[in-house]
């Protein structure tokens, strides 16, 4: 669901990267502490699958792309914070490498992606962790898609609001709402799907090899 | 110029094209960066438009397909926003095939410069394992493979990635251990 460089109003990603950089300082907080030399290769690990995972994409008509995420599997096995910093990461290297995503929406896809989607995730798993491990695992891989398949559609059916000519033509993303809410969100609700059978899968063969914390 | 330097002067060159709303200006300034771009500008343009054209015709047919039926079509601004884009990521591929981005990035955290450069690690060990696999299914099977040899091999080779380079980058981890990168 990355949005590409170009389509986000400056109004949009100047007061976004000043609260992703407060999100990212609250992340990296103990960053230090936190990392050894057993988290820091599964975190490199997963952190280059959650590149990979969100290489492959499709464009969708609202103007983004659907792809996995794999943030729902970095935040169940590191916490939020981590899984925040590490997509992040992951995000600005498909920036830099790849032109995919763009800079200009860094902070909007680290924060939709990263923050909410990882904080969807955690708190999802621990709301259903009692009732039954899978469920939990899946549901909360799926809401971990499709939250920030919300916040992204929000933010550009925003845009021709935000920063418009006097005539009313859009200057960044033409599309408002009422297009963009059903064409990000309605294939991202399919997307979920494979996430949750992804995440499970990856989830327990990482238990099986004892990489969960 | 030091990579933190073409770091800052990219991050103002993007932020400046996206106060820019005039097409002209936009035009004479993707000119600008082209012509500064080298040798390699050609390239550059050609990788620049491949990552853009999925992405770029899907938003300006659907604001065609929109503003004609609504009767508020404006050629000008599918100009204006296919220029930005072009120029946005024609300088988002010129800094990454001029700058190490890890150089780029060093300083602003060690930690994360240190999972950033593991993390690109992984990332070209993912690459090579994928690619002996491609190379080895293709070898092991002269006629189409049925959707159930795929499904296999895809797993088989998604338990390899993992295993692979959880290796490498706990063997990575520990010379760094050895050396101490995690000593404060």
């Amino acid at each position: 669901m990355h949005i590409p460089d170009g389509f986000l109003s400056p109004q949009t990603y100047l007061p976004a990267y000043a609260m992703a950089a407060g999100a990212w300082a609250w992340a990296a907080r103990g960053l230090r502490e936190r990392l050894d030399e057993t988290t820091v290769p599964r975190l490199a690990m997963l952190t280059a699958l959650a590149y990979g995972l969100g290489l492959v994409m499709v464009p969708v008509p609202g103007g983004t792309s659907g792809h996995m995420l794999g943030v729902a599997l970095l935040a169940m096995i590191f916490g939020m914070r981590l899984a925040f910093l590490s997509y992040s990461l992951a995000l600005l290297l498909q920036a830099l490498l790849l032109g995919a995503g763009g800079i200009t929406a860094l902070p909007i896809n680290a924060l939709a992606m990263g923050l909410v989607g990882a904080a969807a995730a955690v708190a999802t798993k621990t709301l259903l962790l009692r009732v039954n491990e899978t469920a939990a695992i899946s549901i909360a891989a799926w809401i971990s898609v499709v939250l920030p398949g919300l916040v992204v559609a929000l933010v550009l059916g925003i845009q021709p609001l935000i920063a418009h000519q006097p005539d009313g033509t859009p200057l960044f993303f033409p599309f408002g709402l009422e297009i963009t809410l059903p064409a990000v969100l309605i294939p991202h609700l399919a997307i979920g799907v494979g996430e949750a059978v992804l995440t499970v899968l990856i989830w327990r063969y990482a238990k099986s090899r004892k990489w969960c914390a | 110029m030091s990579p933190r330097a073409w770091l800052v002067a990219y991050l103002l060159a993007v932020v400046a094209a996206t106060f820019v709303h005039e097409p002209a200006l936009l035009t004479a300034a993707l000119a600008v960066a082209v012509a500064a771009a080298g040798r390699g500008r050609w390239k550059l343009l050609r990788r620049t438009l491949i990552a853009i054209l999925a992405f770029n015709l899907t938003v300006s047919l659907g604001y065609a397909a929109v503003a004609l039926w609504r009767g508020d079509f404006n050629p000008g601004y599918l100009l204006l926003v296919n220029l930005r884009v072009l120029l946005l990521v024609f300088l988002g591929m010129w800094f990454a095939a001029r700058v190490d981005p890890i150089a780029a990035i060093s300083g602003v955290s060690p930690s994360l410069t240190f999972v950033a450069t593991l993390t690109l690690g992984q990332l070209r060990a993912f690459e090579r394992i994928a690619n002996d696999f491609t190379l080895a299914f293709a070898s092991r099977n002269p006629a189409p493979p049925r959707l159930i040899d795929r499904t296999h091999h895809a797993a088989a080779q998604g338990i390899a990635l993992m295993d692979k380079t959880m290796a490498a980058a706990t063997e990575s981890a520990l010379a760094m251990r050895s050396r101490g990168a995690f000593d404060d």
